[in-house]
């Protein structure tokens, strides 16, 4: 079935779906749907490794996902209705997806490749903070060295407080200004750069789809860029995402959506959450046409991705998709630390060696500072995450739970302090767009230890 | 906690609507007054729930279904409450949502069952809710509170513009207004004109006693 076609089918079960409310929805579909799901599949998990080591686990989880997915449905709040696909229609579309996928053009192209569990390669990186909010003075200056960043496969800014001053508020013209300004100023730092055909996701300023509509087209998203989107957690979705749906695919765009569970949520606890994990994903996929899938699993309290539990039930999850389907999937690297902190380079550190050795095949961000301190983020981290990424499938799985331990112990300590270090313009010179001394001094101090701990950064 | 309130504070922990129902006309039977069941049972149980659900011992589904069971207890309830005795209750109505363009509902939703599971009156308009909209409802409901969640720096202009509305209305000028949210600080709130800010939905609980006591 072509795309067109799939959006309409899409779009017809969403008005013709079972009415429902959303408080239903919420407390049946999934708090009580979760919580009887990980019953009936025994799931338990050990909690004695952070990369998961039970395969026979994983696949239970990706069973317990794609049933929950098949009787919960995706909820449309502004159809009041259920949007429905069975599990074998889930399976079928799930196992026609591709499992490769070209970014950006010519010379700057790279290719994802859905993750090998036993046998894994490095992952792509859309580096970048992933939509965090700078002072408008500080936007060109900071996109632009991350551009620069070699690691860097493709790009996903940052976004303005500010458009020429003005406070931008969603859903208003301002919106769409800040939209086209994001994709002007990108287009023009590609060139700058010398990465004409670096892929962009965006837009970031997109908060409501009026922007999205607006500015992803014609010559400002060229050939190889995403349409970024989120879906409503959990499993929920507007026309607003909807519209961004029907957008990329009438235009021949990528989508590329990601749905992000909250631990202690709907879907409760470690093992809720790696179902929904599945669930999630699949959805993405089948409900809302993703050419890949992803997820930023969220601690309610420190608003991270890297707390132990977390990772645990994050490797279980997409372990589960990995072993069951050719899917790329991806995350968003949400730490608390942020610049000027080694806290930051140990959670990245362990995030990246938990997700190579879990079936993640692109990690977005570094988004450090749990992405929503203003200004809290620097191109150093994307490139020490970058270095991570190239070494780790070398290491092997066990070597990996080891040092991701030896991480935890530096860092899991400090994450209650939120400590989010400093802002871009004190860690970079802001013209040079290069980082101060002491910033590089720590960067490489903590290289240093990482090697002494038996991990060869330096031959990223 | 005496042992005759042992069976409805089991009901409202398991999330057992009906026996909760059961429970409490019994105890009301008995002759012990509603609001004497409430702070010696009811209040103590969910003060518990909220401090397990803070430090995640418990999750939100834990904290809904405990809250249907209170909905359906107070329903039992409410035609044996002598006057005055609903405001042992009822620590005062609120207003929450989400600011304008803003899907982002999880910490709103937290917030709003703790304070719920502590004593206010929620009215939940959900998300992306425009300023005007807030400020009629406020004034509809009588609200002693509004309780603004705001997760992107793009929406919270709108938090900005609903305290405005709230405040420069006489209908709803004495509304206290407390605001929250990942970008959110206290200074920024102090800024827009709020009355409280809170980091967390524990925070928000004791924010919110403080400025409606
Ligand atoms: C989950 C999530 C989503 C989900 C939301 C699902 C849902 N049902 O809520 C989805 C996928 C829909 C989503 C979409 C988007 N998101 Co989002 N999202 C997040 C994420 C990962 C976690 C937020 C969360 O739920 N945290 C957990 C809860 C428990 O915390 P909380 O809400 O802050 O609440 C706590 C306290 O703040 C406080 N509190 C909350 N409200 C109130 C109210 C009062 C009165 C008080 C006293 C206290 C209080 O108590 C709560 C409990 O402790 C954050 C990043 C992060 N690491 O935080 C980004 C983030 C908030 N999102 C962001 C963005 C940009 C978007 C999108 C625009 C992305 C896009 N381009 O499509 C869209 C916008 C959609 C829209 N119109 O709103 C940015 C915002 C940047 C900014 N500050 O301006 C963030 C920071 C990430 C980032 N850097 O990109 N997102």
């Amino acid at each position: 079935m072509d795309n067109s076609t799939r959006l309409m089918d899409i779009i017809e079960r969403s008005l013709t779906g079972e009415r429902m409310s959303e408080a239903d929805f919420d407390r049946n579909s999934i708090a009580r749907g979760v919580k009887k799901i990980v019953k009936k599949y025994d799931l338990k998990f050990p909690k004695d490794s952070v990369i998961n080591n039970d395969i026979e686990l994983a696949d239970r989880v990706y069973q317990a996902g794609l049933e929950l997915l098949s009787e919960s449905g995706v909820y449309s709040k502004d159809t009041g209705r259920v949007i429905r696909f069975s599990k074998q229609e889930i399976e079928q579309i799930v196992r026609n997806a591709p499992s490769t996928l070209t970014f950006g053009k010519g010379d700057d192209a790279k290719v994802e490749c859905a993750q090998d569990l036993e046998n894994p390669h490095t992952m792509l990186q859309s580096g970048g903070p992933v939509g965090s909010p700078i002072p408008e003075e500080y936007y060109m200056s900071c996109l632009t060295a991350y551009m620069k960043e070699p690691f860097i496969d493709t790009i996903s800014p940052c976004t303005a407080e500010t458009v020429r001053g003005m406070d931008v508020r969603t859903r208003s013209p301002l919106e769409i200004v800040a939209c086209w300004e994001e994709t002007y100023k990108v287009n023009m730092i590609r060139k700058l750069v010398g990465r004409p055909g670096l892929s962009y996701g965006g837009c970031e300023m997109s908060v409501s789809e009026i922007g999205q509509l607006s500015a992803a087209q014609g010559s400002q998203f060229q050939q190889g860029d995403t349409h970024t989107f989120g879906i409503i957690s959990e499993l929920k979705t507007d026309n607003g995402i909807l519209c961004k749906v029907a957008h990329a695919t009438m235009s021949g765009g990528l989508p590329d959506p990601y749905g992000n569970p909250i631990y202690g949520g709907l879907g409760g606890g470690d093992e809720g959450q790696a179902v929904l994990i599945v669930a999630i994903n699949l959805a993405l996929i089948v409900f809302f046409q993703g050419a890949a899938c992803g997820s930023s699993p969220t601690h309610p309290i420190y608003f991270n991705c890297t707390s132990r539990n977390v990772m645990n039930y994050t490797s279980v999850g997409f372990q589960a998709l990995a072993n069951n389907t050719n899917l790329m999937t991806n995350l968003v690297l949400s730490p608390v630390g942020g610049p000027m902190t080694k806290t930051l380079l140990y959670e990245i550190f362990a995030y990246d060696l938990m997700a190579t050795y879990s079936g993640i095949s692109r990690m977005y961000g570094p988004r450090s500072a749990t992405g929503a301190i203003s200004g809290h983020f620097s191109p150093l981290e994307a490139r020490f995450s970058g270095e991570v990424m190239r070494v780790a499938p070398s290491i092997g799985r066990e070597k990996a739970e080891e040092l991701v331990q030896k991480a935890l112990d530096k860092f899991e300590a400090d994450i209650p302090n939120k400590p989010y270090g400093k802002p871009y313009w004190e860690v970079y010179d802001v013209r040079t767009m290069k980082p101060t001394d002491e910033w590089l001094a720590m960067y490489n101090e903590v290289k240093d230890e990482l090697k002494s701990w038996g991990f060869p950064i330096d031959q990223a | 906690m005496e042992e005759k309130y042992l069976t409805l504070k089991e009901a409202i922990v398991d999330g057992e609507v009906e026996s909760g129902s059961e429970e409490m006309q019994k105890l009301i039977d008995s002759g012990i007054e509603p609001a004497e069941i409430f702070s010696n049972c009811v209040e103590p149980t969910l003060n518990d729930l909220g401090d397990k659900f803070a430090s995640l011992e418990i999750f939100l589904p834990d904290l809904m279904i405990a809250g249907e069971v209170v909905e359906a207890i107070q329903i039992v309830a409410e035609p044996y409450l002598k006057a005055g005795a609903a405001e042992v209750v009822n620590k005062g109505t609120a207003v929450i949502c989400t600011a304008y363009g803003d899907l982002h509902d999880i910490g709103k939703n937290m917030v709003n069952l703790m304070m719920q599971v502590n004593g206010f009156k929620m009215v939940d308009l959900g998300v992306d809710i425009a300023p005007k909209a807030v400020a009629a409802k406020a004034a509809e409901v009588n609200a002693d509170l509004v309780c603004l969640s705001g997760l992107m720096m793009p929406s919270l202009p709108y938090i900005e513009e609903t305290i405005g509305m709230l405040k420069g209305d006489s209908l709803t000028q004495n509304v206290k207004v407390m605001v929250g949210g990942g970008p959110v600080t206290e200074g920024w709130a102090i800024n827009a004109g709020a009355d409280g800010y809170a980091d967390d939905a524990a925070g928000a609980v004791a924010k919110a006693m403080e400025l409606v006591a």
